[in-house]
């Protein structure tokens, strides 16, 4: 039989053998060493392929390689293809005590979980969403609120100055203000976002900090209707019988203030949660509102604060030091 | 503030316990806590020290024997101002001081002792530990120690709020809880001597008198400094205060009584015997009280004694005119300052005091005269004073009364709930506003000591607090109007977020602050601060990435090797060439460290590359968030071999293996670790969730391999590129498979890759023909633009 005629049979039989190609890395082995071994089919060919005519030789070689090296090839992809180890846990029986292969979780951030928790109570009650700089001018951060230069209220929020009429916002009633200059009332918003004050860093306090501030601005809005709105935030938040109390307060772009504090059954004292109040006429008349017409309420609150009481952190620098072993609690 | 109970009771009955008042004031805007001073201290005792013998071990320690009136106990003192005779605090055994501080019986250097004798500080009242409590002589041995006398150190500690200069004292706290409680606020004592008739006057004038409304002097001779007497010891100290002497404790005592601060000078140390209030010229030189120097400037007020300064107006008191205790004869000065130049005054030296506290908030112009009647009657009783000058009550510009009208109306408007007029009549009673109603409008005349209250709502404000909040009903109807349109405008960015998060990365928040070094990496102009919190914190970050490299390297040092971490916030720097050059970026950043995967029997240790990473960015952009995303080669300071990242052809941000550069500046010890950043402004308004359907093609798909050798610097994207091209509509995918290199079988500096590529074809099933004559197409280019030869 000629030499070409023999490879020619070789490769068909290769083409049956391999119609299904072996799933056991053994098998594989065995079809391997059938045609690539040391006394495999290839070898034989080889063998013959010495013996015939210099004429041929060439010709047939060149066919033989190029057999040969589509065999390898083929070998190299469909062994690749399989996965050693997961052939040997079929061979072991499929044990399944071993323990499964968990994909990786990532988590969100648990402030920005709680910003979720606290951004849907809102909405659900009417409220849509501003945002707005973190770098302000004096006038919407302070002048605008009602917070005169030169007055004590200034110590309330210790502030980072980046030229003598820029502050880092101390506070995100600065977008009130944006917005209240944009848009006519009645308007219903809350506004979120990072906020920061120039603070020694303690368990307590951090240099900045989420806040997020909600105005109502309508016709005859009342304390009644302010105080019906954050019950329902905070029973929504903490638990339908979450004690909570409301207490005169101070602010210079609300009056009357309140804020507002939860009990804690822990520590057993009273926790501040939020501040709020009706918003000052001044401020209205800053924005050119007619406060014969129009008032409203506002509020503002720490997104850490609510975040600490609400899954018993209790140092604020946990939220910001990146560490990994913080994030894997809140999957 | 610190304020005691005891001398709130010169004031208003008070029935409550310290709890409950502080609750009482807290819920009338004046936000209190209970402090140390109010803890039980059960078994201590008053005794009488009998005798003090030193200790014949130990030069420092005297043995005391103390009589409870019932029995004599031996015991040992460390107090250098224990003496036979006193009264003292007892604590026998079996008490239990605060602290949970048992007292049992000791022997201290071989000398047995049973009980102990208290400093103030073991009973909480004051920080005092230097010696014992010394008692006043008429209590009574064997009595309870706080009932007969601890209580009187009884106090709350109250946060003001700044609006309140009125509550700035005992006696308007006390005013505060009598009109919440109802109940009768006694009068301040006021005593006026007779003024002598041969008195003479001190000049007294001001350059300005925006500056200093109300100004009242007067000189009083024969004082006798010294310490002052156990009464006012005792309720400067209940209020937390020490005693300094007799004439400084009275100026202290009349502020924290009526809130008004006044100053006395020594009057021999005023040379040139005259009083003239002006501002500082540039440079002036004072020292206060404290010792320290300041410069002064225009922006300060001072009294000078016509010349030189002697005293930081409303501030402190100067150094040079202060009284010591060979001062005989003293000016006392009681005065009404603007409020705004006594705090920029007072922040421009970073000097608080309890004066400049209250004139910042606004003191009570017409307190001053009380304040100085005050002082000088109790000058007379302690020091034995005398006045010897006329009273000068220098007022060139009286401050009116504001009268405002409240409408009965408008507080039930901004109540939402209707109030008896007979208990608003009752609270403007109590806060001693005087009214008169009139068709339902209150016309109130406003107490001078109330400088917040200019505007009806701050009067109803006033309603309000005492009111109680409490008593307002809640509204539980969803009032207002409805409002279009997607609720929150950062809503795009929950896909990016989730998606991240299932692809296994955790989310931070980071510090927005970071040192100059730091932000300069960016190459961009950081926005820095005028007063930084520190050195390390003194710009705003122009980048999230080196934050998220100090987590990694954070987590590395702690034992997490794997992780992919990622941030949203907002990055800063300058441009100068905007109308607002504070630039502000909401930006992404991303990284990847270690392995891939958990490795388990059944899962191979991988490491994360840079395809992770390129995979991840096209999944969540080009797939989810349907965006035409490309990446082209660009050099960035942040990366080693850089892709720029283009999204819908805006320029958005990088991704890369993080260079060694940025790894070396932050000093941190991370080696192989991929990152990107990008930011996300430019494209928000482009994202969006506009998802359409398209009808599936249910035509075979066919597969054929293709098996290419090149050079090994050819990237596969030129193959992959030029498939897509060729094959057009046809081509579904393109998988490179398989990469190989061996010298041997395919040659020097070549590589062999095997290309998956699938058909389909929109409107019938493909043929072999087809797939062949594109795949044939495909190989002659490919070799003769590419020299990419099919692997024979």
């Amino acid at each position: 039989m000629p030499i070409e005629e023999k490879i020619d049979i070789v490769r068909r039989n290769f083409l049956t053998d391999i119609d299904s190609f072996p799933q056991d890395k053994k098998e594989i082995e065995n079809l391997r060493s059938k045609y690539l071994g040391r006394k495999g089919f290839i070898s034989e060919l080889f063998v013959l392929l010495g013996k015939a005519t210099n004429e041929e030789k060439p010709k047939l070689g060149k066919k033989l390689n190029h057999f040969k090296n589509e065999i390898t090839d083929l070998f190299e992809l469909e062994i690749s293809k399989i996965n050693d180890e997961s052939n040997d846990f079929q061979k072991n029986q499929q044990d399944f005590t071993l323990p499964g292969n968990e994909p990786r979780l990532g988590s969100l951030h648990i402030l920005d979980q709680t910003l979720t928790e606290i951004k849907d109570i809102f909405k659900s009650i009417g409220f849509h969403l501003a945002y707005g700089p973190e770098i302000d001018d004096d006038y919407h951060n302070f002048s605008a609120l009602n917070i005169p230069e030169h007055h004590p209220a200034r110590d309330m929020q210790d502030t980072f100055f980046v030229d003598q009429n820029t502050v880092l916002r101390t506070h995100t009633s600065n977008v009130q203000i944006h917005l209240m200059e944009k848009k006519d009332p009645p308007l219903r918003y809350i506004v979120p976002g990072r906020v920061y004050r120039n603070e020694a860093i303690g368990y307590k306090s951090y240099c900045l900090f989420h806040q997020v501030e909600g105005i109502y601005i309508n016709k005859k809005v009342s304390m009644a209707d302010l105080k019906g709105c954050l019950e329902y935030f905070v029973k929504q938040m903490f638990g339908l019988k979450r004690k909570m109390r409301f207490r005169p307060s101070f602010f210079p772009f609300t009056e009357p203030s309140a804020e507002v504090d939860i009990w804690d059954n822990d520590r057993k004292q009273w926790m501040e949660i939020l501040g709020c109040g009706m918003v000052d006429p001044a401020v209205l008349n800053n924005v050119g509102y007619d406060t014969r017409k129009w008032n409203g309420y506002a509020f503002g609150m720490g997104v850490e604060r609510i975040s600490m009481l609400k899954y018993g952190i209790d140092d604020i620098r946990n939220f910001y030091s990146g560490d990994v072993r913080f994030s894997k609690q809140f999957i | 503030m610190i304020i005691s109970l005891e001398w709130l009771q010169d004031f208003v009955n008070i029935n409550e316990s310290p709890q409950e008042l502080s609750d009482i004031l807290s819920n009338i805007g004046l936000e209190a806590e209970t402090t140390d001073t109010n803890v039980e201290t059960p078994g201590v005792i008053i005794a009488n020290v009998e005798s003090a013998e030193k200790h014949p071990n130990a030069d420092k320690l005297k043995i005391c024997m103390v009589n409870d009136g019932d029995t004599i106990h031996q015991v040992i003192c460390g107090a250098p101002n224990v003496e036979p005779g006193q009264l003292v605090p007892f604590a026998k055994i079996g008490s239990v001081l605060p602290g949970n501080f048992k007292i049992k019986k000791v022997k201290i250097r071989g000398v047995e002792s049973n009980g102990m004798i208290c400093s103030e500080r073991e009973l909480r009242i004051s920080d005092e530990h230097e010696g014992i409590m010394v008692l006043p002589d008429n209590l009574k041995l064997g009595d309870d120690f706080k009932s007969s006398y601890g209580y009187k150190f009884h106090s709350l500690e109250l946060d003001i709020t700044p609006n309140r200069a009125d509550a700035f004292s005992h006696y308007g706290v006390a005013r505060d809880i009598a009109c919440a409680t109802e109940r009768k606020l006694k009068n301040l004592e006021e005593k006026k001597t007779v003024l002598p008739s041969d008195g003479f006057k001190i000049p007294i004038s001001s350059e300005n008198i925006e500056d200093c409304p109300r100004y009242i002097g007067g000189i009083i001779k024969n004082i006798k400094v010294g310490p002052s007497p156990d009464w006012l010891v005792q309720k400067l100290k209940s209020a937390g205060h020490r005693s300094i002497n007799n004439v400084v404790d009275i100026s202290n005592y009349v502020l924290l009584e009526m809130g008004h601060p006044t100053h006395i000078f020594d009057y021999n140390k005023i040379l040139n015997k005259k009083i003239l209030i002006r501002r500082a010229k540039k440079n002036e030189p004072i020292t206060t009280l404290d010792g320290q120097n300041f410069k002064l400037n225009n922006d300060h007020l001072v009294i000078t004694d016509g010349k030189h300064p002697i005293a930081l107006a409303g501030v402190m008191g100067g150094e040079n005119s202060a009284v010591s205790e060979q001062t005989f004869e003293v000016f006392v000065e009681s005065a009404y300052f603007n409020p705004i130049t006594i705090r920029k005054g007072s922040k421009n030296l970073s000097l608080t005091t309890d004066a400049s506290k209250r004139f910042e908030r606004g003191a009570d112009p017409n307190g001053c005269l009380k304040a100085f009647w005050r002082v000088v009657s109790l000058l007379e009783e302690v020091c034995g004073g005398e006045l010897i000058s006329e009273v000068i009550d220098y007022h060139p510009n009286p401050i009116s009364q504001i009268k405002i009208s409240l409408r009965y109306s408008e507080i039930i408007s901004v109540l939402g709930c209707t109030i008896e007029k007979q208990k608003i009549e009752t609270i403007l009673s109590g806060l001693k506003i005087a009214y008169k109603l009139k068709n339902d409008i209150y016309k109130c005349t406003i107490p001078s000591f109330r400088p917040d209250i200019n505007r009806e709502i701050d009067l109803i404000e006033e309603i309000v607090r005492i009111y109680g909040i409490s008593s307002i009903p809640s509204n539980t109807s969803l009032n207002g109007v409805l409002q279009y349109g997607n609720p929150d405008p950062e809503s795009y960015l929950d896909p990016i977020k989730n998606s991240f998060c299932a692809f296994g990365f955790h989310q931070l928040f980071l510090n927005s602050l970071d040192n100059g070094m730091v932000a300069d990496l960016t190459e961009k102009v950081p926005v820095s601060m005028l007063n930084p919190l520190n050195i390390e914190m003194s710009n705003l970050r122009t980048s999230l990435l080196p934050g998220l490299l100090k987590s990694a390297d954070y987590n590395i040092k702690h034992g997490n090797m794997n992780f992919r971490l990622f941030e949203i916030g907002q990055i800063h720097y300058i441009n100068s060439s905007l109308d607002n050059k504070y630039v502000e970026n909401k930006t992404i950043a991303g990284i990847i460290h270690g392995n891939e995967k958990n490795t388990s029997i059944t899962s191979k240790e991988k490491k994360e590359n840079i395809l992770n990473l390129k995979g991840i960015i096209v999944s969540i952009f080009r797939k989810k968030l349907n965006m035409n995303l490309k990446f082209e080669k660009e050099n960035h300071t942040a990366f080693l071999s850089a892709r720029k990242i283009i999204i819908n052809n805006h320029e958005v941000g990088y991704l890369g293996e993080v260079s060694s550069k940025w790894i070396k500046k932050l000093k941190l010890d991370l080696t192989t670790i991929y990152g990107f950043e990008l930011n996300i402004s430019p494209i928000k308004e482009m994202i969006i969730k506009k998802k359409e359907f398209t009808k599936i093609n249910s035509y075979p798909i066919v597969q054929r391999d293709l098996n290419l050798v090149m050079n090994e610097n050819l990237e596969a994207g030129n193959i992959i590129n030029l498939i897509f091209k060729i094959g057009g509509r046809y081509v579904l995918k393109v998988n490179p498979v398989n990469l190989f290199f061996d010298e041997q079988a395919i040659g020097k500096d070549k590589k062999s890759i095997t290309f998956s590529i699938f058909f389909q074809h929109p409107s019938k099933t493909l043929e072999d023909k087809d797939v062949n004559s594109i795949i044939n197409e495909i190989i002659n280019i490919a070799d003769n633009k590419f020299s990419a030869k099919l692997r024979a």
